[in-house]
């Protein structure tokens, strides 16, 4: 909820453990003994691949449910709300950026962003004005088209677009460099810290390619994070 | 940008998939409502023919014989009725009128009735619809005048040798007005005027017969026949008679005829009736009297043609059960296309989930395409049917001169389309649980 007050944090993460069901005797898939990020805030959190970084950001989602922990994405114990709730609570408070950015296929660019404010409270009436800004403000002039026939470059600012549509309090991206060469990715993270920089959402950005490490402030490792 | 943007999208996406499921959809639907449309036409059709008539007398074993074949041609009567047994009854005062008929002879296949003028003027072959002629006229009676102008045989006794067509027998059989042809004893293919003879067998050759009229289709069994005057029938089998008896008789003519030769097969019957009625209140005492005398059948056609649709119905039945198992597989088609679909799509449900939709809206979507499909099926199914059911109407009033005109009830269209897209949301389920248990976080992985 983007209205939340603005000292309470965008993300509070305490004594949070998963590992999958049936798998008790291999340990902890995600450990993380704390981890607050305020509003605005920006944060790399580095790791080798596999070790949890996307289950982490799936559950800090509420998209998985932890076995033990406390999630608080502004304010709200994610975990704590159920079905509908926790869906309506996800769509307007997080935006997410995928690797390979997961766009809707069939669907139009403006499509794509127009269908993150479907199932928020911003009036039907504003979708379009409101999905047609963001992608003019990223450059996109071909919103009618399908992502299929966009670049590389463009679908990716769809993709940011549309985790930026709610206004969210905190952007999750999941490695969203990690299909770019060097120069298309350092160019992504200068869109997507600029956006969330100008929107005024925190942003946490996993990733295991160290390259990212001169463009954030603060950088976690994902082992620094574990309980243990 | 609404849950209906997003079915659209989804059944244009998998284009091929929605059409080929959607006409197997529409196929079932208009299969169903063409059997449902057909099945009351087809009452209709059978009532047609019998038009006016209250009663039918002949000779034949029973009640429904009688009408199959009297009105419908189904066999020529085996077993004739006097002209002494026609007269008497005739002379009921509580007939309005009493048209003999008989039957026996036959060209190219198609039946002939011989009877009276009245046939054409008093009998109507559907209620409140006379006869009406394509070109020509109607056979006239002994002591008409040829019409003026026409050219025809200068003989007194030329009406008797006058044959008018049923539309589906002019069209059978290629005649026109003005043609002579050959009458055949039996229901065996005779020959037009010329054809070689031994091909004929029973070919009442001695007589040739004059096309003077084509009928208008009246969409009943009439329009197969050929209907010529009685006495031109007596004649023949007077002739017929005489020449077994000596073989040098070589001409008969209306003086021939001996009281044994007057035979019909039926009696078309009308009851007096109050002008503007169909029913009478004479009906069941004529009835009832005629019944006493056994030497003959009376047949009540509209009874006759409900007790046959009563055995009829139950091969509706078993057709309609057909056409509803063929929804049912087209259902199961619905599911199979939504079921194989699963695989392509678990992504956009992870992806839709990520943006706040929730599981049971995610189960609805698809609940909705599903029964978008049956609607999209059951509404061209609908147009099929209607569409369909005409031209085959068409097509059975063309070639077999059986008017069956396809009897649409909007409840009964409403009906078969609510429950094919109730069926289709059914066959919705069980993918739309695939789609409410779609574990987000593995489908939003990159692939490969």
């Amino acid at each position: 909820m983007s209205a939340a007050a603005p000292d309470v944090p965008a993300l509070d993460i305490s004594g949070l453990r998963f590992r999958y069901p049936g798998a008790e005797g291999n340990g902890w898939v995600v450990d993380v003994r704390g981890l607050r990020l305020d509003r605005g805030e920006q944060v790399l959190l580095t790791g080798g691949s596999g070790v949890g970084k996307s289950t982490l950001l799936y559950l800090i989602a509420g998209l998985m449910d932890p076995v033990e922990g406390r999630v608080n994405v502004a304010g709200r114990h994610v975990h704590a709300l159920h079905g509908h709730q926790r869906d309506l609570y996800r769509g307007r408070t997080v935006g997410m950026i995928f690797q390979t950015f997961n766009l809707l296929h069939g669907f139009s660019a403006l499509e794509n962003v127009m269908a993150a404010m479907m199932f928020s409270e911003i009036p039907a009436k504003e979708h379009r004005a409101k999905a047609e800004g963001l992608l003019r403000h990223l450059g996109i002039e071909r919103m009618d088209a399908e992502p299929t026939r966009l670049s590389v470059g463009q679908q990716q600012r769809v993709a940011v677009a549309r985790a930026m549509a709610c206004d969210p309090v905190l952007v999750l991206a999941d490695e969203p460099t990690a299909s770019l060469d060097p120069e298309n990715a350092a160019g992504a993270m200068e869109l997507i810290q600029g956006v969330c920089r100008e929107k005024g959402a925190a942003l946490l950005c996993v990733s295991h390619d160290p390259s990212m490490a001169g463009r954030f402030e603060r950088r976690e490792t994902f082992l620094g994070l574990r309980a243990g | 940008m609404t849950d209906f943007t997003i079915i659209l999208r989804s059944l244009r996406a998998r284009l091929f998939s929605t059409v080929v499921t959607a006409i197997t959809v529409a196929v079932a639907v208009g299969l169903m409502l063409v059997l449902l449309s057909m099945s009351d036409a087809g009452r209709q059709a059978f009532n047609q023919g019998t038009g006016n008539m209250h009663l039918l007398v002949s000779r034949d074993a029973s009640p429904m014989v009688a009408i199959l074949n009297g009105v419908f041609y189904a066999n020529p009567p085996q077993r004739p009725i006097m002209w002494e047994k026609y007269q008497e009854i005739a002379a009921n005062p509580l007939l309005e009128w009493a048209i003999p008929t008989q039957q026996g002879d036959s060209y190219e296949g198609f039946p002939v009735l011989a009877t009276l003028p009245e046939f054409f003027t008093k009998f109507t072959p559907n209620e409140n619809e006379p006869w009406k002629l394509r070109e020509g006229r109607f056979i006239r009676g002994a002591k008409d005048p040829l019409p003026a102008g026409e050219k025809g045989p200068d003989r007194p006794d030329a009406y008797a040798y006058e044959v008018v067509l049923g539309s589906a027998a002019a069209k059978g059989t290629g005649l026109k007005v003005g043609d002579e042809i050959f009458l055949t004893h039996g229901i065996n293919a005779s020959r037009q005027l010329g054809a070689p003879q031994e091909e004929a067998p029973h070919v009442h050759k001695d007589f040739s017969y004059r096309v003077v009229g084509i009928l208008m289709p009246t969409g009943s069994a009439h329009d197969r026949a050929l209907f010529t005057h009685l006495d031109g029938a007596w004649v023949l089998h007077a002739h017929d008679r005489r020449k077994d008896a000596d073989e040098s008789v070589t001409k008969t003519t209306l003086a021939d005829i001996e009281p044994g030769d007057r035979k019909i097969t039926g009696i078309y019957l009308r009851v007096l009736t109050r002008a503007g009625a169909q029913g009478s209140a004479s009906l069941p005492v004529v009835y009832d009297q005629l019944r006493r005398d056994s030497s003959i059948t009376v047949a009540q056609p509209k009874q006759q043609i409900d007790t046959l649709f009563r055995i009829v119905g139950n091969i509706d039945s078993i057709f309609v059960a057909l056409a509803a198992a063929v929804m049912l597989s087209s259902g199961i088609g619905i599911m199979l296309a939504m079921y194989n679909s699963m695989n392509e799509r678990r992504r956009q449900v992870a992806v839709l989930r990520v943006l706040g939709c929730s599981r049971g809206r995610v189960f609805g979507l698809i609940l909705t395409e599903s029964a978008m499909i049956g609607v999209i099926g059951a509404v061209a199914g609908a147009g099929l049917a209607v569409v369909g059911g005409f031209l085959v109407a068409g097509v059975l009033k063309e070639q077999i001169g059986l008017s069956v005109t396809p009897v649409f009830s909007a409840p009964a269209i409403m009906t078969v389309v609510l429950a094919t897209v109730a069926l289709a949301a059914v066959a919705g389920v069980i993918p739309a649980i695939l789609a409410y248990r779609t574990p987000v976080a593995n489908n939003l992985r990159p692939i490969g």
